[in-house]
């Protein structure tokens, strides 16, 4: 299922699962040698590669790299790799876990030496059982190995690598939720600043980064920021794992040049849509952002690419929506998701969510009345900016797009 | 029914995403009766005491819950009028209950979620009444039902707090199963006993009076 | 009403400690209430020219909506969901509440659909208490007579017997629904006294008695297996057969313009509180927003006999300031506490525990003979003295009348350091439906419980009568209705009596424009008249 035209992370080489014998066999653990004579080179290499955040924002990743090397340890300092994937529709950390564990963790050792971090927190939902265990077998191969100590010596002091797993709530991948859950408290986000950079695991810099984002870095150390930046289309860098699912012949996770179009990755490598129907619009995100139409087929599937056209990449989810498929009721759906993860903390976000759910809901199942349609169009107008995490905006975009687009079929849903 | 003093300057808000220009002394509610609202379904003692009239209220990036008929006009806020919460899913009625001695069993079964709190305060944040709802669902969990129920007393029945409750938890509903519960089983007044007693042995023979009402004196097992 | 003082002049002037003058000599009460009780103006009276009462008076605003045309016909009902129920109840505050639960106790199938959303009402805005004879000072008896004497004796003996002899009863069954008391030390059941009657009698839950009443009823419906409940559902019609004699259901609509829905029923519960929102004589009202006489405009219809429509109760003390409060009420309980009315000159100039239409009599008389207080907001008002009873009894407003700190706070008024302002407000409405001891009206298959039903209080009501009343006769209605409820349902759901009803108006010369009930204000929506939203359609 994942075919690819220059797959890297998930090269049939590299998906050892947690074999080390063969991982090593295909170069694994290279780039960590290569970084311990040059720690800082490796900051270098990810700034050139503009290697950006793989979880869903798009950072460049050497800016948090940078604040945490530049922050002196408290007595510690933190790497959090996130791997609570919970979003409906993203299924590729899990792959990346589960197929390639020696690759993540050799990225996270390295982005360890590059920032002066001694202590590594897998990040891991409880749910993906298999991803679990694999990460598992493979970190208990790393402990006491020598590359483990020369990467100790290395930074000048030992590296503990600890699995932990997440509470499985989807709010707990918000990096600041993860730190209070890495505390031994419920995952609510923090508000920020402070920044986990200057105070984040038990008031330790913490550097956080999402599973995907680590495992790119022993390609970009072993080959070079400028192979890294070939590997992209146009402007943009790099490989991407794209999860397709939705309406589409050949779901799955596709390890594609980052910059990919929509038709390419849904029309080609996708097979096309169920039924051979035409594609009415896909749902990129996770799906709490902006939807794409066919008018977006030509659009580069990279976080800039998007950007300009007021959406956003997310995590790579795409999920196609064939015509004939209502969009309400999908929409109704993914509010209800959000609603129920909304963790509380934000009266607006939990009140705000659950309202739109309770209306969406009545709206989709022929309840709702033209009053219910305004009251739900105010009401997500109101929400964004008012909760301390990005959960209670990326609802309303949800909305605004889904309305944007497709109003006619709120309207046809009335009783 | 206000009577405008006119020599207070309006403020511009919006109501239901209709903008409104209202004089400051105006609650919500008679600012979106005054500008052209469409009716307003959630509001009716308009003074604090039914919790009908439910608002999301939007201050610059702050957004906040409210009461509309005690809440006032202001530059620039936006507010919305939140639909009528969905009927509780806890089920249970008072005269299912036998015995005082398994009501914090019963209650378990009931609110499974009570003493699942998290601690995020959302309840509390929202209650239009100061209420210690949070603390009051803890009291209620520990089975300290006379003391959750007190916690409650200025409750208003709004289900502000149910709908901010990421464990689903319904507090207000929790509160008052504590302070029904409580009633049901400690309201013992000798008083109101005795008279009642009183009536039994003699009941009242007003002019012309009917029958006592049927069912007055069912029998009750507690 | 020129002559007075100005708001900032009264409040520089007044004293906490000033020396009270003696009460001057009062008023013969029939002289007193006859010039000054709104009830004998002669302006704003009609007289009904058609139904069950042609020919008695009442107010111009109620006479209009009772003579008014209905919102639908039988076109209207084509293809309309209908609904059975055994037992239908139209009203969600506390009578409607107890109905429904007295009905759904003896096992019939209950629906209760009302206005907005269930509770909001008149009954969760009570403050003072609620009347049973308790105490062992006092008795069922002296509660009778006290009832009667404050009604000048135009209430229905055996209503009110009926009632007076539920009290105790009534308690209890509200304390097993699930509402508490306030007690004494030793676990009695603390009592006041108030206007007009014999011995302390009100039994009550802090100054928030209804609101403590309707939020363990509203649980116990919502709770109820066997009650479903119809928010934001007004009753726009009833229904009737064949021959528009007999009541088999009702039309609801819907105040965001949903479609209209049928219900068929055994028996019909009408439980719709009463008229302020009528602002009858122009005055405000302490009622809330759904207070607007559906339930006797429906019951007049459908040829109800009704009674007293000329006798409704301005309570003493509503607040006249701010303007947003205007009309809400200060219980009376802080009468019965000990508070004193004052003039603009700072006299007393009545017993404040005398009753109801007494006492706001009287402070009509100071307003209108110049010696009342002008805040510039508009309006006019005579002391309340809470500061001096705070003076007297510290701390008592904090514990016994929280209610009326909270409502202050909000307003930014301390009525501890403070007198309040206030004047007479419409408060009730003392007649309404005929009934008999069972709730039922004159029509067979409706009945009529509350505020809506007439016949107990005559033309005054003392305080906590008529939560007294909601309970004893909600449950009657409802027991009773289960029990009819037994007959074989009504075959066929007509609108004949609206035909008959619009005959008559016709007959009568009478226009067809005006449509009623009201359902809400027209304020709430200033130039959109309620709508039956389904079914725009324009008549001649
Ligand atoms: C401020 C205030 C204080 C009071 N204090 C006291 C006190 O201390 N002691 C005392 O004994 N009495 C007091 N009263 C009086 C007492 O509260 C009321 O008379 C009593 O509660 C009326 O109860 P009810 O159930 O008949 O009507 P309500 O409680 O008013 O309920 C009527 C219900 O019917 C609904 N309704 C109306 N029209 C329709 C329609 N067309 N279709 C469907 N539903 C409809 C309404 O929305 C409402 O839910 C007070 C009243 C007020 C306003
Ligand atoms: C509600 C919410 C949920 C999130 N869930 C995840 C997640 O499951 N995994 C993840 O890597 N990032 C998640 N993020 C993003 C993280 O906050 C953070 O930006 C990311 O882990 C940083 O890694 P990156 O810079 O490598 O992308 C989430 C963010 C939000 C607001
Ligand atoms: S915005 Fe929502 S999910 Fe984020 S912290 Fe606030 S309540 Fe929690
Ligand atoms: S406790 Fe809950 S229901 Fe009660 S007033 Fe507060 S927010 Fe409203
Ligand atoms: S909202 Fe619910 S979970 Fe949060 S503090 Fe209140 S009761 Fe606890
Ligand atoms: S209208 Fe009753 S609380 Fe606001």
């Amino acid at each position: 299922m994942t075919e690819s035209l220059n797959a890297n992370l998930l090269h049939p080489q590299q998906r050892v699962g947690d074999n080390m014998a063969r991982w090593r066999e295909a170069g694994g653990g290279d780039a960590l040698r290569i970084a311990a004579q040059d720690p800082p080179a490796v900051l270098t290499a990810i700034k050139d590669a503009d290697l950006r955040g793989l979880g869903g924002s798009g950072f460049p990743v050497w800016r948090k790299w940078e604040a945490v090397a530049n922050e002196a340890p408290r007595p510690d300092k933190y790497l959090v790799c996130n791997g609570n994937e919970d979003e409906p529709g993203t299924f590729k950390d899990r792959l990346l876990l589960q197929e390639t564990p020696h690759q993540v963790i050799e990225g996270a050792l390295l982005a360890a030496l590059a920032t002066g971090v001694n202590r590594i927190v897998f990040y891991i939902n409880p749910d993906l059982t298999r991803a679990l265990a694999a990460l598992q077998a493979a970190l208990g191969q790393w402990q006491g190995s020598d590359m483990l100590q020369q990467a100790g010596k290395a930074l000048g002091r030992p590296i503990t690598m600890e699995l932990k797993p997440s509470s499985g709530h989807y709010i707990g991948g918000e990096e600041t939720a993860a730190l209070e859950w890495i505390e031994g408290k419920f995952p609510f986000p923090r508000g920020k600043p402070p920044y986990p950079a200057q105070d984040g695991a038990h008031g330790c810099p913490t550097l956080i980064n999402n599973v995907e984002t680590l495992a790119n870095v022993p390609a970009i150390v072993r080959h070079g920021a400028d192979w890294f930046r070939r590997q992209g289309i146009g402007k943009a860098t790099g490989g991407k794992l794209y999860s397709l699912s939705g309406d589409v012949l050949h779901p799955g996770v596709y390890e594609l040049p980052m910059g990919t179009t929509l038709h390419d990755l849904v029309l080609v490598h996708g097979g096309g849509l169920l039924s051979g129907k035409p594609l009415k619009a896909v749902f990129t995100g996770g799906p709490s952002n902006t939807l794409l139409t066919p008018a977006d087929l030509d659009v580069g599937l990279d976080f800039d690419s998007l950007r300009e056209r007021g959406a956003s990449l997310g995590t790579g989810a795409m999920i196609v929506v064939s015509e004939g498929t209502g969009i309400v009721k999908q929409v109704a759906e993914y509010v209800r998701f959000f609603a129920h993860s909304s963790c509380g903390q934000c009266v607006s976000c939990k009140t705000g969510t659950a309202t739109l759910s309770l209306l969406i809901d009545r709206i989709d199942t022929g309840r709702g009345t033209a009053a219910d349609l305004a009251t739900l169009e105010s009401l997500y107008r109101m929400l964004p900016g008012s909760g301390r995490c990005h959960l209670v905006n990326g609802v309303a975009q949800l909305l605004d797009s889904s309305f944007r687009h497709f109003r006619h079929e709120y309207e046809q849903a009335l009783k | 029914m206000t009577k405008k003093t006119g020599d207070e300057p309006t403020v511009d808000l919006l109501i239901n995403g209709v903008k409104v220009r209202a004089e400051p002394h105006m609650t919500i509610v008679e600012a979106a009766w005054a500008g052209g609202v469409p009716r307003i379904t959630g509001a009716s003692c308009l003074e604090g005491v039914c919790g009908s009239c439910r608002i999301l209220l939007r201050r610059g990036q702050e957004v906040s819950v409210a009461l509309a008929c005690e809440t006032f006009a202001e530059q620039g806020v936006e507010t919305l009028f939140l639909p009528p919460p969905s009927a509780p899913r806890h089920q249970y009625e008072l005269s299912d209950f036998k015995d005082g001695w398994d009501i914090q069993a019963r209650f378990q079964e009931i609110f499974p979620e009570a003493d699942r709190c998290r601690h995020c305060h959302g309840c509390v944040q929202s209650c239009p009444k100061g209420i210690a709802v949070e603390d009051g669902v803890a009291l209620a969990a520990a089975g300290r039902f006379r003391e959750a129920g007190e916690a409650f007393f200025e409750c208003v029945m709004c289900e502000l707090c149910d709908s901010a409750c990421p464990e689903q938890i319904a507090p207000a509903h929790v509160g008052l199963f504590s302070r029904r519960i409580t009633a049901f089983f400690h309201l013992r007044p000798p008083n109101l006993i005795h008279r009642l007693e009183e009536l039994r042995q003699e009941p009242f023979s007003g002019s012309n009076n009917p029958a006592p009402l049927p069912g007055s004196d069912e029998k009750e097992s507690s | 009403m020129t002559r007075g003082l100005s708001l900032q002049a009264a409040l520089a002037a007044y004293r906490v400690d000033a020396e009270l003058a003696p009460l001057p000599q009062p008023l013969e009460p029939d002289a007193l209430l006859n010039a000054f009780h709104p009830d004998h103006l002669r302006d704003g009276i009609a007289t009904l020219a058609v139904g069950p009462n042609a020919g008695a008076r009442c107010p111009r605003e109620l006479a209009d909506l009772l003579q008014a045309e209905a919102y639908i016909d039988e076109v209207d009902l084509a293809g309309v969901e209908v609904t059975d129920t055994d037992v239908l109840v139209i009203g969600g505050g506390g009578a409607g509440s107890a109905a429904a639960l007295a009905a759904a106790e003896r096992g019939a199938r209950v629906l209760l659909a009302t206005k907005m959303r269930l509770g909001d009402s008149n009954t969760v805005m009570a403050e003072g208490g609620i009347q049973a004879a308790i105490e062992p000072d006092d008795s069922v008896q002296q509660h009778l007579q006290d009832t009667l004497r404050a009604g000048h004796h135009a209430g229905n003996p055996a209503l009110v017997a009926a009632m007076v002899g539920d009290g105790p009863g009534v308690i209890r069954w509200l304390i097993r629904q699930g509402m508490q008391f306030d007690q004494t030390a030793s676990g009695d059941l603390h009592t006041r006294r108030a206007g007009g009657i014999s011995a302390p009698r009100i039994v009550h839950c802090r100054d928030y008695t209804g609101l403590e009443m309707m939020r363990a009823l509203r649980e116990a419906v919502i709770q109820h297996r066997g009650i479903e409940v119809w928010d934001q559902a007004p009753a726009v019609e009833l229904l009737s057969n064949e021959n528009g004699r007999k009541c088999v259901g009702a039309v609801l609509g819907s105040l965001d313009g949903q479609k209209l829905r049928i219900v068929r029923a055994r028996s019909v519960i009408l439980a719709t509180g009463g008229i302020g929102r009528l602002h009858l004589h122009g005055f405000p009202t302490s009622n809330h927003l759904g207070a607007t006489g559906d339930g006797l405009v429906l019951a007049y219809r459908i040829g109800a006999r009704l009674c007293d429509l000329d006798s409704f109760q301005y309570h003493p003390t509503g607040l006249v300031n701010p303007p947003y409060l205007s009309g809400k009420l200060v219980t009376e309980g802080i009468r019965a506490a000990g508070a004193l009315l004052l003039n603009a000159e700072g006299h007393r100039f009545i017993d404040e525990l005398q009753p109801r239409d007494i006492v706001s009599a009287a402070i009509i008389r100071e307003c209108r003979e110049g010696r009342g207080i002008h805040p510039d907001t508009g309006g006019v008002g005579v002391w309340l003295d809470t500061a001096r009873l705070e003076r007297g009894q510290p701390g008592l407003i904090e514990q016994q009348f929280p209610k009326l700190l909270a409502r202050s706070r909000i307003a930014g008024i301390d009525p501890r350091r403070d007198p309040v302002l206030v004047y007479p407000t419409l408060h009730y409405q003392n007649g309404g439906a005929v009934i008999d001891v069972d709730g039922a009206t004159t029509v067979p298959g409706l009945y009529a419980a509350g505020e809506v039903a007439g016949g107990i209080h005559g033309h005054n009501r003392i305080m906590g009568n008529a939560l007294l009343e909601i309970i004893s006769f909600g449950r009657r209605a409802g027991m009773a209705a289960a029990i009819s409820s037994h007959d074989r349902g009504p075959k066929k759901i007509t609108l004949e009596h609206v035909n008959q009803a619009r005959r008559a108006l016709t007959l009568a010369g009478l226009p067809l424009t005006r449509r009623a009930p009201q359902i809400m204000p027209d304020y709430t929506a200033p130039g959109k008249d309620f709508q039956i939203a389904a079914n725009p359609r324009s008549k001649s």
